[in-house]
């Protein structure tokens, strides 16, 4: 939903990534890391709601 | 709507007078001719202040978080989308039924006060209010004006799902068909088809212009936390300035908030001040949860969980 939300207001999709992952699965943990890294360094810095913050 | 008045006057002063409630509230005339204001009557000799027509817009259910450890009673005048407000706020344990007692009153729809004053003239006074199926004529003491319902009432209006109160001890008057004059989603549509850079810009434009009065955190009947996040200073979560992004921030997350138990009534949208479609917001996640879960608008049945409150195995699951 939020993810849906956040590309409405004109983030790029992929910019958010949320994944369900045991603790069991290493394997998982590490190649689904690798294609967030992946995917964002792709995409570029985020240009979005990044003003200085107080 | 005369009529409707008188009866919901009568029934006021009934239940005052019974001392079934301590306090009603309910819609009064304003100082302006096509506008209302919130009243508060105590005493059976005050329903005379009391009044209905196509100028009700405000969802007055907000009113009853005030009243929640007050001693006594109180009843509530709503329409049809208010009701639904009722609901969730019962749901969400923030009244108890047996403190309120609620007044329903089928909704013909809401006129956009600002569009009614541009054709009145400004020294008129208010006789008379009539519905006439697709329009209203509004009766004053310059003359008699006709105002379409598709041009003239407020936007959430013309997509109305319950003119009739979902939930109500006493209804007044007679119970209204279901009338759309546009469909629900066309407007989140429009903005979904736009490109990535189209979509970014048009909220900027929009989210740029707030001015963090925070009037559609208080006039939303969902947002009852009793310590806002954005009011907290320790720790501060989210920062007070106003710019651009932390706008952005501050409606993502007010909008996300009451994801699932918005009820679509619209109000966010109209007491903006400065004119940003709140709603579209709330409205996309309407659609994504009618979508992905096929769930009801939050408040329609009595009841409900919230949509995002509830777990089923047939829930659609992308993040697996």
């Amino acid at each position: 939903m939020l993810k849906r939300l956040l590309e409405y207001v004109g983030f790029e999709p992929g910019r958010l990534t949320a994944r369900w992952i045991s603790a069991s699965e290493g394997a998982k943990f590490a190649s689904t890391m690798d294609e967030v890294t992946d995917k964002i360094k792709s995409l570029g810095p985020n240009t979005k709601m990044r003003d200085e913050i107080l | 709507m005369m009529n409707l008045t008188k009866q919901i006057r009568e029934q006021a002063k009934k239940l005052l007078e019974e001392k079934k409630v301590d306090l009603v509230i309910g819609f009064g005339q304003g100082t302006e001719l096509a506008r209302t204001t919130p009243v508060f009557i105590d005493s059976p000799e005050g329903v005379s202040a009391l009044t209905w027509g196509p100028f009700c817009a405000n969802n007055l259910a907000k009113y009853l978080v005030d009243y929640k450890n007050a001693p006594g009673n109180v009843a509530i005048v709503v329409k049809g989308c208010d009701s639904r407000s009722v609901i969730r706020l019962l749901d969400d344990n923030q009244i108890s039924r047996d403190k309120i007692v609620v007044i329903g009153v089928p909704c013909a729809g809401q006129l956009e006060w600002q569009k009614v004053a541009d054709e009145v003239k400004p020294d008129a006074t208010l006789k008379e209010t009539v519905d006439n199926g697709d329009s209203f004529v509004v009766k004053t003491s310059t003359g008699d004006h006709t105002f379409n319902k598709k041009d003239y009432m407020l936007h959430r209006c013309l997509v109305c799902e319950n003119p009739n109160p979902v939930i109500a001890d006493f209804t007044i008057g007679e119970e209204l068909p279901v009338k759309n004059y546009a469909e629900r989603f066309a407007e989140v549509e429009e903005l979904e088809q736009l490109g990535l850079e189209e979509k970014s810009a048009y909220w900027d434009k929009q989210f740029s212009r707030c001015l963090r009065c925070y009037a559609c955190r208080n006039v939303c009947s969902v947002c009852t936390c009793e310590l806002c996040v954005f009011d907290q200073m320790k720790p501060m979560w989210v920062s007070k300035r106003t710019n651009l992004s932390e706008n952005t921030v501050f409606h993502i997350t007010r909008a996300f908030h009451v994801a699932g138990r918005c009820v679509d009534c619209g109000e966010c949208d109209r007491v903006c001040p400065m004119d940003i479609p709140i709603r579209k917001l709330n409205q996309k996640i309407h659609k994504d949860l009618k979508d992905l879960f096929d769930s009801p608008t939050p408040g329609s049945k009595e009841g409900l969980l919230s949509a995002l409150g509830e777990f089923s195995l047939g829930d659609p699951e992308e993040f697996m």
